[in-house]
């Protein structure tokens, strides 16, 4: 029991890896710090890129309640909050992020609204609104409103279309989807000049909007070194360095420190020192981590030598926007809005090439294994996270069936340490071994280039 | 020869549901297959599609949907995709998949990376009713249209969706009808009846489906035997039910289901498309703004109260219409739209000094018996 519960961090293999996580605490002591200072704070869905951006440029202050169940998870704390949530009629099945808030939310209202103690790192401050998100997942804005029980707040729910692949090519309907996404970027944008009785800081968010672009392009060129064998780095590495790209990209420390990332991994490339001693298999992973046991991820390197070199499609800088959709647009909204639909349908000719749906969390990974030459898929059914897992089996069937790559199932959560079973997760690493050697094998008879 | 009519015809259209539009296939007609209640029937019937709801199966073992779907996911659609997998829909000239939830989106995603239908659709469904996002819908059921007409081999002018607009508003006008004829107590169908009733007339045309209604209406006006008067009169709220093993056991328990507030219920039929000069505008505001389901996010007001009864508030005239003394809160598992949901409104009716009772279930009819003494229970709790 003693052991079980022990924290199981991974020891990361990048320097920057290591003091990515003070970003983390920037984004937690920085909300407190406005909240003293009686400035605006938000919390805020991992939102794309899209109204983050906009709230900060208007000086608002944000909180990422998906970051800190991520963050409660990892110090082995979310479990009080996931049973008060439990408690008060939320199913156990819904999202372990939104449960830890749920929870975290509750027992700050019972503290009037003064952040309890022993909130681990610190606790997030009341927010003024709630900036919900139409993206990937209805657990995102349905989570946002259902705390209305616990605190009387705004909630602005940003939409974000979901295009079909064949629908993404119907012609003007791209343009149609942009149309939408200015227009209600448009309306956030009133929302908050009434709620904070202000006007939008146009000038503040082409600056901040300039700084997104500059760190999102060293985080993919960070991705693109990644192709090279020996991996320079690895998914344990990425989940600590997506902190700063995720949450605070517009941050001009982040877009410093991404310079740093960048030549630590350029030179393990340059000198073809690998991540891991010993690279002998390249897994893939797919799609959000257990943050309670990132740990693990070391011991399949130490025993089997297998690097993940590629991982978590959604947390992954897109490429830059391509010149032809920059040129002319001087409305940053446009921009934005344009920059985001990119990232979610850059893979939409992967989708339409293998005939596919959908182009969200699986079109991506086929291009994947085979730029990043990988022999195997780590899929990481959740428990809580239906969005994230939905398409899992879909994408081991198209691996297998287009590629030869195959996959092992191991079920866990985010947050949820009660449902993993680490013991299981190395039997079935173990056994894995072999079926990647077989279809490495399968792969070279018929001629796949890895 | 006797012709079955009302409500044992409704009872032999539920058991076979997919019978009448394999007829209508053979000769030569042509069936659009939809997920939940979004994609506009207008369109289909204008162009001479058949609609069709894709339903799961509740007493059919999954044997195909591991392949293809986590066991985390909403049980009604692996359900779907299972029954598809095995060939059931494989009729369909035209499969429309929908953005409802997550659950519909990602099968409609897989579904359509399997099985093929000559004409496929899939209807992006803003999250909220903000004016651009009721445009924006607008445009998609514009695309949704022109798909339809390439294999349908027509156009669809205004003329012939404002004509399909008048002929599924009877629909609904006769399906509230039937409803109205539950304020009496007893009530004069029982919720097993009324379930028939609703999936027949999801699985034939709008035109029989009208001929129907009316024959029903007529039978249970003048029934003597309708259900016995029990205790509770009870409204139910939530993830769909769509198959009479549910309803029949909560009515054995000693409960009426008068009203409900389900997907294949009341959600479907229960508000009018406005006759527009657009007919688009009329079908885009109804389908996404006036269907109250709460997988439509609506800005939140001023106060709590006022959030509150702009959502819920329907419920409210429901129960008071219907004179109901108790809920039933039926969630699929895994069904994230109405978990979240479970507190706000099951306080909501609590402070209405209703009983409420919240089960998640699994989808499965063999999974139902253990429900029983839940159900007795509830039935023991109502004054
Ligand atoms: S995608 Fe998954 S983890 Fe993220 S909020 Fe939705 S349910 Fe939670
Ligand atoms: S039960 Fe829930 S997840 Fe399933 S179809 Fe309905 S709203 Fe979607």
């Amino acid at each position: 029991m003693g052991d079980k519960k022990k924290k199981k961090s991974s020891a990361k293999t990048l320097q920057t890896a290591r003091e990515a996580g003070n970003f983390g605490k920037k984004i937690l002591a920085s909300a407190r710090t406005a909240a003293e200072e009686g400035k605006p704070i938000a919390w805020s869905m991992v939102d794309w890129w899209l109204g983050g951006t906009i709230a900060k440029a208007m000086g608002v202050e944000l909180c990422y309640p998906e970051n800190y169940g991520a963050f409660c998870a990892s110090v082995r704390r979310a479990e009080p909050y996931l049973d008060y949530a439990e408690s008060d009629g939320i199913p156990n099945t819904t999202c372990g992020y939104a449960r830890n808030c749920i929870g975290y939310t509750r027992r700050l209202q019972e503290n009037n609204f003064v952040i309890p103690q022993d909130a681990p790192g610190g606790g997030m401050p009341k927010p003024l609104f709630l900036l919900a998100c139409g993206a990937v997942c209805d657990a995102r804005y349905k989570w946002f409103q259902s705390l209305g029980r616990y605190m009387n707040v705004p909630v602005w729910t940003l939409e974000f279309p979901q295009t079909g692949v064949a629908e993404y090519y119907l012609a003007g309907n791209k343009e149609e989807n942009i149309k939408f996404m200015v227009q209600e970027l448009r309306e956030f944008v009133s929302f908050l000049e009434k709620l904070l009785g202000k006007k939008m800081d146009w000038d503040n968010l082409s600056e901040r909007l300039d700084t997104i672009f500059k760190t999102h392009q060293l985080a993919h060129e960070v991705d693109i070194l990644r192709k090279s064998v020996p991996s320079p780095a690895v998914n344990t590495d990425f989940w600590a360095l997506m902190i700063p790209h995720l949450y605070l990209p517009d941050d001009p420390e982040a877009l410093e420190f991404y310079k740093r990332v960048y030549e630590e991994v350029k030179y393990k490339v340059d000198n073809k020192i690998g991540a891991i001693p010993n690279e002998k298999y390249r897994m893939a992973f797919s799609e959000l981590p257990p943050w309670h046991t990132l740990g693990l991820f070391d011991e399949f390197a130490e025993k089997h030598g297998i690097a993940f070199v590629i991982e978590s499609w959604n947390y992954h800088a897109p490429s830059p926007l391509p010149e032809s959709e920059r040129e002319g647009i001087t409305d940053p909204l446009e921009l934005i809005a344009r920059y985001s639909y990119h990232k979610f349908n850059e893979s939409a000719p992967t989708a339409k090439k293998y005939c596919m749906d959908p182009t969200i969390f699986t079109a991506p990974y086929l291009k994947w294994v085979e730029e990043y030459k990988v022999d195997g898929l780590f899929c990481h059914p959740l428990m809580s996270c239906r969005p994230a897992t939905y398409t899992l089996m879909h994408l081991r069937n198209l691996l297998m069936e287009k590629f030869k790559v195959p996959s092992v199932v191991v079920e866990g959560d985010i947050v949820d340490l009660r449902v993993f079973n680490e013991e299981e997760a190395h039997a079935k690493i173990d056994a894995f071994i072999e079926t990647m050697d077989y279809y490495r094998e399968i792969r070279r008879k018929e001629g796949f280039g890895w | 020869m006797t012709v079955i009519k009302g409500l044992a015809r409704a009872e032999q259209i539920y058991q076979d549901r997919e019978k009448r539009a394999k007829e209508l296939k053979a000769e030569g007609k042509k069936i659009a297959g939809y997920l939940c209640c979004y994609p506009p029937l207008e369109i289909m019937t204008s162009l001479g599609y058949m609609p069709i709801r894709i339903m799961g199966e509740m007493d059919e073992p999954l044997t195909e949907a591991d392949t293809y779907l986590p066991t985390v996911m909403c049980a009604f659609y692996r359900s779907v995709l299972d029954v598809a997998m095995k060939g059931r829909y494989d009729y369909l000239d035209a499969f429309i998949g929908a953005h409802a939830c997550d659950g519909a989106e990602r099968v409609s995603y897989v579904w359509r990376s399997y099985l093929k239908s000559p004409c496929s659709f899939y209807l992006d469904i803003p999250h909220t009713n903000h004016a651009a996002a009721i445009e924006f819908f607008k445009k998609q059921l514009f695309y949704l249209k022109e798909e339809l007409e390439k294999t349908a081999g027509k156009k669809a002018t205004a003329a012939m969706i404002k004509e399909a607009v008048t002929l599924h508003n009877k629909q609904r006008s006769l399906v509230r009808q039937l409803y109205e004829l539950n304020k009496q107590d007893p009530p004069l169908v029982s919720g097993s009846e009324m379930l028939q009733v609703m999936i027949a007339i999801m699985c034939i045309p709008p035109e029989e489906g009208n001929v129907l209604l009316e024959e029903v209406i007529e039978e249970v006006k003048g029934r003597a035997e309708g259900p016995k008067k029990k205790k509770g009169r009870i409204l139910i709220w939530g993830s769909l039910i769509d198959n009479i093993a549910f309803t029949k056991l909560i009515e054995d328990c000693g409960l009426n289901i008068v009203i409900d507030d389900t997907a294949i219920g009341t959600r479907s039929f229960w508000i009018d498309v406005d006759e527009t000069e657009d007919p688009f505008d009329g079908l885009a505001i109804r389908y996404l703004d006036k269907i109250v389901c709460p997988r439509t996010f609506r800005d939140t007001k001023n106060t709590r109260m006022e959030d509150l009864d702009n959502r819920f508030s329907y419920l409210k005239k429901m129960i008071k219409d219907w004179n109901v003394n108790g809920v039933y809160m039926n969630i699929i598992r895994n069904c994230d739209i109405h978990g979240y949901e479970i507190s706000e409104v099951r306080d909501y009716f609590e402070e209405m000094g209703l009983p409420v009772l919240v089960i998640e279930q699994d989808y499965s009819t063999t999974a139902l018996e253990p429900l029983r003494t839940r159900f007795q229970a509830f039935a023991e709790s109502i004054n």
